[in-house]
């Protein structure tokens, strides 16, 4: 037998080719795409989601007695009748002051023409309501000193100014949304953007004959005030259902002539002075609808009252300008932690429908609804951010006219509900969320949102949908 | 030392090329497709081989071969496989899809260790298991969403042997195959938003298997007159409970774990195995041979409850023939083998039985080997072409090819001397 010395070289070369083949080799496939197994799979080996859609919502509208409606950028007048909130009517307040510059006028020269009060119809001006009739706007003189109180900021919607007798009117007819250059106009006045309110001739001439005297009530604007105290604008008794919502660059004018060889007509101009001192009054009437019901704050401060929507229609109602707020609660949400396949929490949205029939073009929802935390004492903590963002969230608004069972409100709120499910606080089932309208929407818009709670039917109400992620336990 | 330390590493490096590549839809069941070929001298007679006997390839089909090999001989084999499969169903899509690859498949070793004593270790594959599919589903809850999900599995479990084999009275040989069969099944369950494709949850599985397995072997061999020699051989394999420990581990969203257990062991049980075979050779140079092999899982189909549906356990068997042509040199007083040509046919059902139907397994070998006489190596390329599966109850048909080079190396091992004969 020969005895081989093959061993060592022969070896090597074959254990280092096979590799190399290998290893070169092995990266040369491609898989098909196989439609195959799904009846051969328990599905619950592994983890699995599922959706809890049926949680208790507990609904409430929360009232707060007023809102901060000073300095908005706009005179928001106007009235409606509404099949939920009943009429709301809305005035505004200002003050006006002499122009810093007065100019000379010559009596040989100078005649006084008129006066009135100049407002601006601008495109993209809020408004809520019926544009399609003409609307009365009146001018009132405020009937006393209109001053900040001790320890007062800002004006509310609740606070109303004593008024003296009526200085004009006019009907006008304003289409919001119709572009007035080119000399187009959007009002049914022909005067471009421009509504024209003539007011009382007396006062005038009162104002003018001041300035021509470079009387102190006209160059000191203290004394100004404490003689004219201010303005306020409001619509006049036939029920138009329209609210609108000038521009606070609004003046009170007076037209006077120079006369010459030609004779040109010019104006002095009592613009707003302070513009954050300028308020909107809002006077709600709820009578003859459910929300009459609404539990109202009885002292100053107090914190807001909830009512629930079984006491008010079973709806609830988000209209912050009128201090209008949903609060939900949700008492049995930390059970589903409690569920035996449950191992984690993968999202949590809340979905959020108008009653249907409630909103129409006229009658438009709040585009936004911000989300916010909220506790026992019913006020705004901190917006809700959806899930890896920290943006707040303002319900991203499907809108659907023609399948109004479509149209909804969706928040991603699995942070919320991820500290609820384990929330050890004993107030636990009074912490939830409060659907508001956010600034400056809240105190310059009228749309409302009207929510249906649960007891309507599934495809219309107010669902929190949770997805948890489920292992079945193994033995 | 060299030789050892490589030895050690391609062991350790081929358990990681195992797995195979090539999408597999039924080894999702089960502990995966339970490997049929041995990936030696007998691939090309479409592995029929338990009355086959070698002096110098080792015959893993029966433990009892290795005692035919030469006196001081030692071998090594090593089985190197490509494999293309075309897919064939309604649930395939496209309609018709290909893939392959290219995997290790087999390292063995073996020596005479005394006159009538043969030894070989080896590590060959024992299952795999390679899916991906997804599946939606109605998120639980809702008559309306639905999650996909999507189903990954992974892994092989292979088998690391000792056979021995002792010859008595020249006409008969005993042989045990002691195994240890270990392996990993990586399986997941991968849930995602039908809308983003995004992970929403994912469970991993993985299976670790382990137990020993014996195999027995017998074969009687002799000659019948002048130029016809017979071998008759069969096998028994063990039952054995394989011991399954299954860590769970189910991710959320953002990867954070949100399970991580141990589950309880568990066994799956392989069954009693039993083969049988026969050969006749004819002036030692044409052999026709003829296989049985047959598994009991009938008898232990409660022991395996295997998560799924629509699919049950069922005896597996399978019959091969083969047919070889040896071309041998007469050298000195030895005859010396050149090279060989192989055919076989195989036809075989499956241990898995879907939407009634057992899934069967037929095709064609053909072999072609050299035995080099300037150096230590054999060479051996076999061409397989086979039918898996059916497209009747909506199943998967798979018709592959595959290509099988197995490599030999021998050598008379360094014995200062000493000889047994």
């Amino acid at each position: 037998m020969t005895k081989h010395k093959y061993l060592r070289k022969e070896l090597l070369f074959l254990l280092s080719s096979s590799l190399l083949a290998l290893f070169l080799l092995i990266g040369c496939q491609k898989q098909p795409d196989l439609l195959f197994g799904s009846t051969y799979t328990d599905v619950n080996t592994g983890a699995n989601v599922v959706l809890v859609d049926t949680s208790t919502i507990l609904m409430s509208t929360v009232l707060v007695d007023s809102t901060a409606t000073s300095g908005t950028g706009y005179l928001m007048v106007g009235a409606y009748n509404d099949d939920y909130l009943g009429r709301v009517t809305t005035r505004a307040y200002m003050q006006v002051v002499p122009p810093s510059s007065l100019p000379t006028l010559d009596p040989r020269a100078d005649n006084y023409d008129s006066i009135g009060m100049i407002l601006f119809a601008r495109t993209g001006n809020p408004y809520y309501g019926d544009t399609t009739v003409y609307q009365t706007y009146v001018v009132n003189q405020i009937d006393s000193l209109y001053q900040f109180g001790n320890n007062q900021f800002a004006w509310w919607s609740n606070r109303s100014q004593p008024l003296g007798p009526d200085l004009g009117s006019a009907s006008v007819r304003i289409e919001p949304n119709r572009p007035s250059t080119g000399g187009i106009s959007n009002t049914s006045q022909g005067t471009g953007d421009t509504v024209r309110i003539p007011m009382d001739p007396a006062l005038g001439q009162q104002l003018y004959t001041m300035i021509y005297n470079k009387s102190d009530t006209i160059t000191n604007n203290t004394i100004f005030q404490n003689w004219f105290h201010g303005l306020c604008l409001s619509s006049g008794p036939n029920i138009a259902n329209l609210i609108y919502g000038f521009k606070d660059s609004a003046v009170m004018r007076i037209y006077y002539r120079e006369n010459g060889v030609v004779s040109i007509g010019k104006y002095i101009d009592f613009a707003l002075g302070n513009k954050s001192f300028q308020y909107n009054n809002l006077r709600p009437d709820y009578t003859g609808k459910p929300l009459n019901n609404i539990i109202r704050p009885t002292q100053n401060p107090q914190p807001p009252p909830a009512t629930l929507s079984t006491a008010i229609g079973h709806v609830g109602y988000v209209q912050t300008i009128g201090g209008l707020n949903v609060k939900l609660t949700f008492p049995n949400i930390s059970s589903i932690a409690l569920r035996q396949d449950y191992i984690g929490l993968l999202r949590a949205t809340l979905v959020v429908k108008p009653v249907p029939g409630s909103f129409s073009t006229i009658w438009r929802l709040p585009p936004q609804v911000g989300i916010y935390t909220t506790d026992q004492n019913n006020l705004l903590i901190a917006p809700v951010a959806a899930l890896g963002t920290a943006g707040a969230q303002t319900g991203n608004l499907t809108l659907d006219y023609f399948h109004p069972l479509n149209t909804e409100y969706i928040y991603d709120v699995t942070n919320f509900v991820k500290f609820q499910l384990t929330n050890p606080s004993p107030i636990a089932t009074q912490t939830g969320l409060m659907l508001t309208i956010p600034s400056p929407a809240n105190t310059a818009a009228f749309n409302r949102l009207i929510i249906a709670d649960q007891s309507y039917p599934i495809d219309q109400r107010i669902t929190l949908n949770v997805y948890y992620i489920s292992l079945y336990p193994h033995q | 030392m060299k030789a050892l330390i490589l030895l050690s590493l391609l062991t350790v490096t081929s358990l990681g090329v195992m797995a195979q590549n090539n999408f597999s839809p039924y080894s999702q069941m089960g502990i995966g497709d339970v490997e049929d070929g041995f990936y030696n001298r007998t691939t090309g007679l479409g592995n029929t081989g338990i009355a086959y006997r070698s002096n110098r390839f080792l015959i893993n089909n029966n433990p009892a071969a290795f005692s035919g090999l030469a006196n001081q001989y030692f071998t090594m084999e090593t089985g190197i496989r490509g494999s293309f499969i075309q897919y064939a169903g309604t649930p395939v899509t496209p309609a018709s899809t290909q893939s392959g690859d290219i995997t290790f498949r087999r390292l063995a070793m073996g020596i005479k260790a005394a006159k009538n004593w043969g030894t070989s270790i080896g590590l060959v594959p024992f299952s795999t298991q390679n899916y991906e599919f997804n599946v939606p589903y109605y998120v639980q809850g809702s008559s309306s969403e639905v999650a996909n999900h999507y189903y990954q599995g992974h892994g092989s479990v292979n088998k690391a042997y000792w056979a021995n084999a002792y010859e008595f009275f020249h006409h008969i040989s005993l042989g045990v195959d002691a195994g240890y069969i270990f392996g990993q099944l990586n399986q997941k369950d991968i849930l995602q938003n039908s809308n983003t494709g995004a992970s929403e949850t994912s469970t991993t599985n993985d299976v670790n298997l382990q137990n020993l397995y014996m195999t027995y072997g017998m074969q009687v061999y002799g000659n019948l007159g002048k130029h016809w020699s017979y071998i008759i051989g069969g096998t028994y394999s063990q039952r054995a409970d394989l011991l399954a420990s299954t860590t769970k581990q189910v991710l959320g969203s953002d990867s954070s774990i949100l399970q991580n257990e141990q589950l309880s062991e568990g066994y799956l049980t392989l069954p009693n195995s039993y083969g049988a075979g026969i050969s006749i050779t004819h002036n030692d140079k044409y052999t026709w041979l003829a296989d049985y092999r047959y598994q009991d899982w009938n008898s232990v189909q409660r022991k395996n409850s295997y998560p799924g549906q629509d699919y049950s356990i069922a005896s597996s068997e399978r019959g091969s023939f083969g047919f070889e042509i040896s071309k041998k040199r007469n050298f000195y007083n030895s005859k010396v083998e050149l090279s060989y040509f192989q055919t076989g046919v195989y036809y075989g059902n499956s241990y898995l039985q879907i939407n009634g139907k057992q899934i069967s397994d037929m095709g064609v070998t053909v072999g072609f080997g050299i035995n080099s006489l300037k150096s230590p190596l054999a060479y051996s390329v076999v061409f397989q072409y086979g039918i898996k599966g059916t497209t009747n109850n909506n199943l998967i048909r798979e018709n592959y090819a595959n290509i099988t080079f197995v490599i030999n190396y021998g050598s008379i091992w360094y014995t200062k001397g000493k000889k047994f004969d």
